[in-house]
């Protein structure tokens, strides 16, 4: 029986406990530093990126896996007449979409039908949909209306990241020079948000205690718009464990959420543009 | 004198310039909160004097000339709220005198005293009785009386004075914070003197030195031209002329010359009419104006090279106080700031242009003025971080022909905290609303010594204690600054705060904020806490809680 597969990137920040769970398939971006190149989860943990992020002089890039590596991922996970959800980053913020989109026309001969999703989003945003696909498809539901559903939350989905500087964001030209400068002496916390798949600063709070009341704050609007409808959230970190921690639970209570917070950890594809101390707040409403 | 000639009319106002100079110490001592600000007069006397210097460019036998010279001068040059309320005051009095030409009668007076109230009145948007307006509108009623009973001018004038100093007298009456601090109302005492003056310019007394000639503060030295301009100036050349003639048209010329420049302003009537304006044409300006009439006083000052040998010599004074300027910006920022490091850290916001000011020195709206025409910006927002700017900063909106935002800011952190709201590529409604909503979303504190003994509340308070102020009250007594902060601090900070900031001033010791600093965080460890070198003059520390 031909059967649907769901295939994400590295930038979803998704734990492998709920990827094995749910049957949701990963395929590297690469970081490199120098010369060293590594495939994110694979030759290198979360743990060594950061300590090397913040060791080394130079910054490390990342680099988008070739349509060859998702070619040999869709034709390991599938068989003729399957179909392959495949849940990526932001196509305006990476070029790993991209790369999908050309594998799916080289196992379309195969007789492998992909479907490339373009999230608009990153980290555990690309996440929850990944999640949501999987959790659609074991119930059961039409390919049809699995996709309605995601595009939905897709369209829906509110983004908010609180970064400790903007050196990376703007090192790696994800955001203008005259953004970055700003507050640099004080010690400002920015807020962030993706608007058409595009970083782009929302607010900035002088601390990080208050940044994070207000990230509670802004989850509450975002409650607060869509009443009648259960929440999908995500919660990821960069190596700040016990502050997202406390968050995701918090937001549990206060949000009346059916499922847990999804926690994850910002892991190097996304730590490369935002850094440590990032925490991110991604959340939708099911339709 | 049954009426009152320009001559003498001028020397009533050189013998009120005079006298307000010399007592502008004792004005300034009124203050109700002993802090060494607020210097009501210092301000008054200041802006008086951009006044007289205004009449001393116009022929006395006019009055309506002068007292328009009288209201112009005294607009620019503004300083402070009490400045502010003076400069409303004379402007009123202005359009009371503007129809008269060679002598004003005891009803004209009258008139202008009651013009002069009403329009301080107008400008204040909630009028507070016992200070200066009430001083005035005393001194009108008082002249309107004698006016009707048929008293000449001079009589009309001693009426006015000896109901201003009653209203003075009974100034702690309407206000309990005077009565408690054992003062007169520091404005109202201003106004007063002013009203003596005149006594002594229309008994003919001899004037025994000029306002004029004496310089008030050293602080007028440092603000002159402060702000730094970068790269190629627009509207470079400051001309200003008057055209004399028979049948002038004061709005026609204005309207004709609007688009040749900037910071325009065409003031007169049929016979004179004065005009300034920045333009990169000067010559096309005379040359229209000439046609018109008459042109004298003419002079043309390149504000580019003025500017940058202002820079050169004073650039170690106060470090660099613009941003370079590149693009031309949707909305420029001008704060006022006093200090070198809280003038990086407002640079560091996004301000544009810092215009150095706040506690003891208020910048006048002509300085005001003029950083927000050298700002390379389509809009602008001031923030004038000191409630003794406010008013200035209101009325640089009239005088600009770029859309102007003033934040009333009323300290250092409320500016920090509305610039947290700024958002460059917003329009000005937005940017304004959002600053002003969250402005007072913080908790300003700040830590200087009492210039006198007072009572406040139940703190007695000796000269040269330390005081420590939350959002303007004082709060704290004690010996030592460090002391004094402390207590303040704790005073503060409730279940709901997270960040402490404490800026600390010139003549701080690094060593003690360091050890105050070290103390803070043992003690409030749930608390981000952060310092910096503010560098502001008189206040040992400000300290933000939020």
């Amino acid at each position: 029986m031909a059967r649907i597969h769901v295939v994400t990137d590295t930038g979803s920040d998704l734990p492998e406990k709920i990827r094995q769970e749910l049957n949701i398939h990963v395929v590297p971006l690469s970081i490199q530093f120098g010369d060293e190149i590594y495939r994110d989860g694979i030759d290198l943990s979360v743990a060594e990126f950061y300590q090397r992020l913040q060791n080394d002089d130079e910054l490390p890039s990342t680099c988008q896996p070739s349509p060859a590596d998702f070619q040999a991922k869709y034709l390991e996970i599938a068989e003729p007449g399957d179909t392959i959800l495949s849940i990526h980053l932001s196509s305006r913020l990476s070029g790993t979409y991209q790369s999908s989109v050309i594998a799916g026309t080289m196992v379309a001969e195969e007789g492998i039908k992909v479907i490339n999703i373009d999230t608009k989003s990153a980290s555990i945003g690309i996440g929850l949909i990944a999640v949501e696909a999987a959790r659609l498809i074991r119930a059961g539901i039409a390919l049809e209306e699995i996709l309605e559903k995601l595009n939905y939350a897709i369209s829906e989905m509110q983004v908010f990241f609180v970064v400790d500087t903007l050196e990376y964001l703007r090192r790696n030209g994800r955001i203008g020079n005259a953004q970055a400068l700003l507050g640099t002496l004080l010690n400002i916390k920015p807020i962030l948000t993706l608007q058409d798949g595009v970083v782009s600063p929302l607010e900035k709070i002088r601390g990080k205690g208050r940044a994070i009341k207000r990230l509670k704050e802004l989850a509450r609007q975002v409650r607060a718009k869509y009443p009648d409808k259960d929440l999908s959230v995500g919660l990821t970190h960069a190596m700040v464990p016990n502050e997202a921690e406390q968050l995701a639970l918090a937001l549990k209570e206060e949000l009346a959420l059916t499922d847990d917070v999804i926690l994850g950890m910002i892991g190097p594809t996304i730590g490369v543009h935002v850094g440590m101390g990032t925490m991110a707040l991604l959340l939708h409403p099911k339709m | 004198m049954e009426v009152i000639t320009g001559s003498v009319l001028k020397n009533m106002l050189l013998h009120a310039g005079a006298l307000l100079a010399q007592q502008k110490d004792m004005v300034n001592s009124l203050n109700v909160f002993p802090v060494p600000d607020g210097d009501t007069g210092t301000n008054m006397s200041l802006t008086l004097n951009a006044a007289l210097k205004e009449i001393e460019k116009v022929e006395p036998d006019n009055i309506g000339q002068l007292v328009s010279a009288l209201a112009r001068g005294s607009l620019m040059g503004a300083r402070g709220n009490s400045g502010v309320i003076l400069s409303q005051y004379f402007r009123g009095f202005a359009e009371g005198l503007a129809d008269v030409t060679t002598e004003a009668t005891a009803e004209d007076l009258a008139r202008a005293l009651r013009k002069s109230s009403e329009t301080t009145y107008r400008a204040v948007m909630k009028p507070v009785e016992g200070t200066m307006l009430t001083v005035g509108r005393e001194a009108a009623a008082a002249a309107a009386a004698a006016a009707e009973e048929g008293a000449t001018a001079q009589q009309v004038l001693y009426a006015a004075y000896q109901a201003a100093a009653q209203a003075v007298q009974d100034s702690p009456k309407h206000l309990p914070v005077l009565k408690e601090a054992g003062v007169v109302d520091a404005g109202g005492q201003g106004l007063l003197c002013i009203f003596e003056g005149f006594v002594h310019g229309i008994e003919g007394k001899p004037l025994e030195y000029s306002a004029l000639d004496v310089q008030p503060t050293a602080v007028v030295e440092k603000q002159e031209g402060i702000t730094r301009i970068e790269g190629e100036l627009v509207n470079k050349y400051c001309t200003e002329f008057l055209i004399l003639g028979t049948k002038l048209d004061p709005d026609y010329v204005r309207s004709s010359l609007e688009p040749k420049g900037e910071s325009m302003l065409v003031v007169g009537d049929e016979r004179v009419v004065k005009v300034h304006i920045h333009t990169d044409h000067p010559g096309e300006v005379l040359e229209f104006c000439g046609a018109l009439g008459n042109l004298t006083d003419i002079k043309i000052d390149n504000m580019q090279l003025q500017n940058e040998k202002y820079t050169e010599e004073h650039q170690h004074d106060f470090g660099s106080m613009s941003a370079p300027q590149g693009e031309r910006k949707n909305i420029g920022l001008v704060a006022v700031v006093p200090g070198k490091g809280l003038a990086d850290v407002f640079m560091s916001l996004g301000v544009d242009v810092i215009v150095p000011g706040g506690q003891t020195m208020n910048p006048s709206t002509e300085d005001l003025l003029r950083a927000v025409e050298s700002v390379n910006a389509d809009a602008v927002i001031i923030l004038p971080n000191n409630k003794n700017v406010i008013f200035s900063a209101n009325q640089v909106r009239e005088l600009s022909d770029k859309p102007i935002g003033v934040v009333a800011t009323r300290s250092i952190p409320q500016g920090i905290t509305a610039l947290m709201y700024y958002e460059p590529e917003a329009s000005l409604e937005h940017n304004l609303e959002a600053m002003e909503e969250h402005k007072s979303e913080v908790k300003t504190g700040e830590v200087t010594y009492a210039v006198r003994a007072t009572v406040a509340g139940d703190l007695q308070i000796e000269e040269r204690d330390i005081i420590g102020l939350v959002e303007g009250k004082i709060a704290v007594v004690g010996q030592s600054t460090a002391d004094v902060t402390r207590r303040l601090v704790e005073s503060m900070v409730d279940e709901d705060s997270s960040v402490i900031s404490i800026y600390y001033g010139e003549d701080q010791e690094a060593a003690e904020a360091e050890a105050l600093y070290e103390e803070l965080c043992e003690q409030y460890a749930d608390c981000e806490i952060e310092i910096y070198s503010g560098g502001q003059p008189l206040y040992y520390y400000i300290v933000s809680v939020e």
